[in-house]
């Protein structure tokens, strides 16, 4: 019984020092809620005090009856005060601290590398901060009341019991233990189906959204047939779990009834049976009533007990978020980086990704032993299959995450020892799904250079020849963009999120297949833009089309993690390696291959 | 995330149009099964009944029992008997009465919760796709999800709720037969708490309504955040992005906090008036056991009843927020189940033939928003048998033709002939057997490889190999460690971009359609393996009429004709030399890359110049080249 509550009360304690509001003022409520029950006490004593003193004595004085019901009725409005009170201070608690809560833990997730390693965990990481919170938010709301209101009506109702009768109260403090002991065991079999409930409901659900998110797909290939009774199936099996679990829960809630009437007859019995030395009429009846108001907290706290593990499970995986190491620290004191173009240099640099969300064991190297230098003002290109390196080799340059071995530098200072403030400033890059808040061109452009007036946001279109474009949107710059870019298509995200880097003027500009969606001959146009551009700044391209290696002062060819050869297009080409291989296929792709659908393309290249 | 952000329920109702649509909503969820909602209503009285009996035991008791023993001194004699079995009797059916109304309530909520689901996707496949697109998709899963459960909330208390109204009724009937005067106090009391019960619920309800947008707010700007992280932290806008997640959140706590303070207000008073009722009425009939009007026993009866009371009465305001939290997710179901706009289809009977159909299109306008025309006046013949690409700048319709010759949607005006068929009039399921459609991403179910590809088609697995085979599919499936059985996981998570266009491929490739539309499908395959896709295709022997929408040079130059799109109409079509020959747009979009590597090759000649009249100070001495012969091996690893 004490486990659940154990636990949480450990999570609440730790969530307590990162979101003092949650507990400040704590026992001050505590203390108001007691006071708050005395209401519910208020109306067996007067029932107890006018049978024994008036009623039932006979005198019928009016006077005092009029007493006593005048103290209760002030009893009664005391308590309204300090349960309102009680109340509305945990619930202030609560928002306050959970709002804290939450934002921490926000400004923790962005502050971790996982978000780069593992996009598929992002979904959860939101969770953390919406689902979770919300669990532990309803569960102060709804269990803490409870917790709270509840023990403080359970104490007050035993005293006043022993008050009357010590045996007949010692006797209902029994059974109820017993019962209280009976509903523990009947949750853990109750929380078992409901288990089962969620399990269905969620294979319900994700049947659900596959109809619903692949309906073009199902309507395409006339697959109706197949989804439906899919679906059918899974809502099916969710709707006799519900009510399975909801009768056993039916049955659960109904033995309260069994067992007030037990525990009643049970007083009657005793109490006339016995009729301990100062048991009167107005107390055994006065006990009758306290029985009932005996009982609703008992099955509240167990079932406070009971969510008490969902909502602890709640505060343990935020926590959990708030733990997590952040692996890429920015450093203090932090080095600033030289002026002008930056040289890049990596010495014997590894990268494994981590094997999976929960270890943190790490998987097959992706890059292997590289080493680079790049002098500074050099325009290199990146090439190599899916799969070959070439993206992660990019993200390390940007620090997202650090080498498992080996460094990088930066201009000769290492990277991971400049602050964040001069890396993330001179050092941009451009990745290949650009990604748009839903706000304006304009708003999204300036994102890369806060406080950049209308006029530098056109100014950087400008340079990067994008005028015409802009000028075609519906609004200009002040377009706009939706939710995620949705209105814009794939390319023109892309733009904007070039003009995005451009405008931060960074001196290192690395470029991931950051133009690959980009109508064939804008990205001409554009490529030499970003050529003219970055004259005399050191630029960095993943290039998805190889005529940018054409260009490039320098290409880097990537195979299996490692860089397998280096060198001038012209040269790369000549020497019939890895390279010519890659650059015969784009050829063939890009410009040739007709002279018959079935002839293999040319494969020592062309020139 | 797709939280409703729907105009709030309390900005457009009031309270009592939320009872009139609340009664409409009741009688539309248990048309499907009335019975259910007679045995919670009955389960509902006979607990409330039992609560009366309770009372009246006790009553009783009291009179018969505890006074003339504990206070008379009399003898307990026979008459403890009766009152232990009275009382153990009254609970056994009160606990009956619970487990009938609550077994049967749930019952009928989770099946009229899984009714609506069932009819939303029904609905859903059955109209066009200018609905589907105007509901969106995010709004449609959270209707499917949220709102078909909260559209049901009101059948949970409702059935409980009459029972209660019931149990007013015989409590104050009771009440009154014991005492008129008693009665009147009662029942004033009780309106007195259910009136404020009721304000406090709407005005709490109102609260929360906006407090759930301001919710939905978190999590949009949570989730955007954290899927833009690469920008965030590639631009180092970290602060920037806490301060926008703090000011969404602090305006939720505010919230939060403004309806807590209306909620506890009214729920402490609703909870401390019926004490401070039961107390007047308590003083009252002492007053009249002293006048001898009731005895000791009835006045208890009274009290015992009225404490009983407190929990149910409460009742009543929890089904006018269940109501009004229905209603407002029932408008959103409602929106989408009385959807006018479903896909018509005719009688017209597949062709029985396998050769490859031909397809035309004939003054065929088209737009997704009515004011901006996507397609317009568009003429297109296509023989059977050829290979058509249709190329054209971005935006000029070529994705909206591929879905029109799919029917994914129907033009605005116009008609699209198969074989001389009007696509509108062929039989349901007829056109997906004949058509078969790829679109750029790929949508993958939650099952095998094999069962992605059949998607239900009568097909045998050599069949799906020899898909597998032509998508240039097979090498990556056979490394899988199930092969064509291993599933794929929600979405297919684990496949890359091009492997999954590769397996969506082979789904269309499997029905051996007589249509085959690529929409730009294999984009994210490697230009070299797509090179191999498209030269397989070529030579395929299974007879289909292909139109690609071709975004690559060499996709371009596999087809027969070519169909070059500008603004929505057909500037021209032809072979591809003819059109390089007569369409300037055409040459200017084909010769950009070509352009382009004959300026690279002119500056690069230049550059040697260059390099021969000056060193080069770029290229410093002493760089090492890693060892290519280890990396190189096996570097293609999905050539066969």
């Amino acid at each position: 019984m004490s486990r659940p509550q154990a636990h949480l009360v450990t999570a609440v304690r730790r969530a307590a020092v990162v979101a003092p509001s949650l507990t400040r003022g704590l026992w001050v409520t505590v203390l108001l809620a007691v006071l708050g029950t005395t209401g519910q006490v208020v109306v067996p004593v007067a029932i107890q005090q006018l049978l024994d003193v008036e009623v039932l004595a006979g005198t019928g004085d009016v006077q005092r009856i009029a007493t006593i019901g005048g103290l209760a009725l002030l009893a009664v409005v005391a308590s309204v005060l300090a349960t309102r009170a009680a109340m509305f201070r945990l619930l202030r608690a609560a928002a306050e601290g959970l709002a804290e809560l939450r934002v921490a833990t926000f400004a923790h997730v962005h502050r971790l590398s996982t978000l780069h390693l593992q996009s598929e965990r992002r979904g959860s990481l939101v969770a953390r901060v919406t689902s979770d919170i919300e669990v532990i938010t309803q569960f102060v709301e709804w269990g803490g009341i409870g917790m709270l209101v509840g023990s403080a009506q359970l104490a007050l109702v035993l005293v006043v019991m022993t008050v009357y009768d010590p045996l007949l109260a010692g006797l209902i403090a029994l059974a109820g233990l017993l019962y209280a002991l009976l509903l523990l065991a009947f949750q853990r079999v109750l929380r078992r189906l409901y288990d089962q409930v969620r399990e269905r409901s969620a294979a319900a659900l994700s049947a659900l959204s596959e109809a619903i998110s692949g309906l073009k797909t199902i309507r395409a290939y006339g697959a109706e047939a197949r989804t439906l009774p899919r679906v059918d199936q899974a809502l099916e099996g969710h709707r006799r779990a519900e009510i399975r679990a909801q009768l056993v829960g039916a049955s659960m809630f109904s033995s309260a009834e069994l067992f007030a009437g037990s525990l009643t007859a049970m007083v009657i019995a005793v109490g006339v049976l016995l009729q301990p030395g100062q048991l009167t009429a107005g107390r055994l009846i006065a006990l009758l009533f306290l029985v009932t108001l005996f009982i609703e907290p008992i099955q509240l706290l167990v079932e406070v007990l009971n969510e008490a593990q969902t909502a602890a499970a709640g505060i343990r995986r935020v926590l959990g978020v708030l733990d997590a190491p952040v692996e890429v620290v920015d450093p203090v004191p932090g080095r600033q980086l030289p002026p002008g173009p930056l040289a890049v240099s990596l010495h014997d640099v590894w990268f494994a990704y981590p094997r999976d969300a929960a270890s943190s064991t790490r998987g097959d190297p992706v890059l292997r032993e590289v080493d680079l230098e790049l002098p500074p003002g050099t325009r290199v290109a990146v090439v190599g299959e899916t799969g070959s390196g070439k993206s992660t080799f990019v993200k390390l340059l940007t620090r997202l995450f650090d080498p498992t071995r080996g460094t990088i530098e930066l201009s000769g200072v290492p990277l991971d020892q400049v602050a964040f403030a001069s890396l993330r400033s001179r050092v941009i890059s451009v990745p290949q799904e650009g990604f748009l808040f839903d706000a304006s061109v304009a708003d999204n452009i300036r994102y890369g250079a806060p406080g950049a007036s209308d006029d530098e946001v056109a100014q950087a279109c400008r340079e990067l020849e994008l005028d015409a474009w802009i000028a075609e949107l519906p609004a200009g710059i002040h377009t706009q963009v939706g939710e995620r870019g949705a209105r814009l298509s794939a390319g023109e995200r892309q733009l904007v999120a070039l003009v995005r880097a451009w405008i931060a003027r960074p001196d290192l500009l690395v470029l991931d297949e950051a133009t690959s969606a980009v109508d064939p001959a804008l990205e001409v146009r554009l490529r030499r833009a970003i050529e003219r551009l970055t004259t005399g700044r050191t630029a960095i391209t993943v290039a998805h089309r190889l005529s940018t290696a054409e260009a490039a002062d320098e290409v880097l060819v990537f195979a299996r993690g490692r860089v397998v050869e280096r060198g001038r297009h012209a040269d790369l080409v000549a020497r019939g390696g890895v390279y010519s291989r890659l650059h015969a296929d784009w050829a063939a792709g890009a410009s040739g291959g007709r002279a018959g659908g079935d002839s293999r393309p040319v494969e020592d290249g062309r020139d | 995330m797709a939280l409703s952000t729907d105009p709030v329920l309390t900005a457009t109702t009031s309270p009592w149009q939320v009872v009139r649509l609340g009664t409409r909503l009741v009688v539309r969820l248990v048309r499907g099964a009335p019975w259910r909602f007679v045995l919670a209503v009955l389960g509902a009285l006979l607990f409330t009944g039992a609560i009366v009996a309770s009372a009246w035991v006790v009553g009783a008791a009291t009179d018969d029992l505890i006074i003339p023993v504990l206070g008379a001194g009399q003898s307990v004699a026979g008459r403890l008997v009766p009152v232990v079995s009275l009382l153990l009797g009254v609970a056994l059916w009160k606990a009956a009465g619970i487990v009938l109304r609550r077994g049967s309530a749930t019952a009928l909520q989770v099946t009229a919760q899984t009714d609506l689901r069932r009819e939303l996707v029904r609905r859903l496949f059955g109209t066009s796709l200018r609905a589907y697109e105007r509901h969106g998709v995010g709004d449609l899963l959270s209707t499917a999800d949220v709102d078909t459960r909260q559209a049901t909330f009101v059948l949970a208390p409702l059935p409980f709720a009459v029972g209660v109204m019931g149990l007013l009724v015989a409590a104050i009937t009771v009440i009154t037969a014991t005492d008129p005067l008693l009665g009147t106090a009662a029942l004033g009391l009780l309106l007195v708490v259910v009136a404020i019960d009721l304000r406090g619920a709407w005005l709490t309800f109102e609260g929360m309504e906006e407090a759930q947008r301001r919710r939905g707010r978190v999590a949009g700007v949570a989730h955007e955040s954290f899927d833009g992280a690469l920008t965030v932290t590639s631009l180092g806008r970290e602060a920037q992005e806490r301060d926008r997640f703090q000011a969404a959140a602090e305006h939720l706590r505010d919230q939060l906090i403004g309806v807590g303070r209306i909620w506890t207000g009214y729920r402490a008073v609703t909870e401390g008036l019926p004490s401070a009722g039961t107390i007047v009425i308590l003083v009252l009939g002492s007053l009249r056991v002293v006048d001898g009007a009731i005895s000791p026993g009835e006045l208890v009866r009274v009290a015992y009843l009225l404490s009983l009371l407190v929990v149910p009465v409460r009742m009543i305001g929890y089904l006018f927020w269940d109501t009004s939290q229905s209603v407002a997710a029932w408008r959103r179901v409602a929106r989408v189940l009385e959807e006018q706009d479903p896909v018509t289809h005719g009688r017209v009977l597949p062709a029985g033939s396998v050769a490859p159909a031909g397809i035309t299109a004939s003054e065929v306008t088209f737009s997704y928003d009515r004011d901006v025309p996507v397609l317009s006046d568009l003429e297109l013949s296509i023989t059977p048998g050829s290979t058509v690409a249709v190329v054209g700048p971005t935006g000029s319709g070529k994705s909206s033709l591929a879905v029109l010759l799919a029917r994914l949607w129907d033009p605005d005006t116009g008609a699209l002939h198969l074989d001389g068929r009007d696509l509108r009039s062929l039989a349901p399921g007829v056109l997906s057997t004949e058509v078969a459609y790829v679109a750029q991403d790929t949508f993958l179910f939650d099952d095998s490889v094999l069962g992605n590809v059949a998607l239900g088609a009568p097909v045998d697995e050599a069949a799906v190999r020899d898909a597998l085979r032509l998508a240039n599919a097979e090498v990556f499936v056979e490394a899988l460690p199930g092969g064509l059985d291993t599933p794929l996981g929600e979405r297919g998570a684990t496949l890359s971009g091009g492997q999954r266009q590769r397996l969506a491929l082979a789904r269309a490739l499997v029905r051996r359609p007589r249509l085959l539309v690529l929409d730009d499908a294999t984009s994210a395959v490697d230009p070299s393996v797509e090179a191999r896709i498209l030269r397989g295709l070529k030579r395929a022997t299974r007879p289909s009429t292909v139109v690609v929408v071709a975004a690559r040079r060499a996709t371009i130059l596999l087809a027969d004709r070519i169909v070059f799109l500008e603004d929505g109409r057909v500037r021209a079509a032809g072979t591809h030399e003819e059109l390089l020959a007569s369409v300037e747009g055409y040459a200017r979009l084909l010769e950009a890359y070509e352009q382009d590597a004959a300026d690279r090759a002119e500056q690069q000649r230049r550059h040697r110049d260059q390099a021969q009249q000056r060193p080069h100070r770029d290229r410093p001495e002493g760089r090492r080249y890693p060892d290519d012969g280890s990396g190189a091996q096996g570097d293609r690893a999905e050539t066969p």
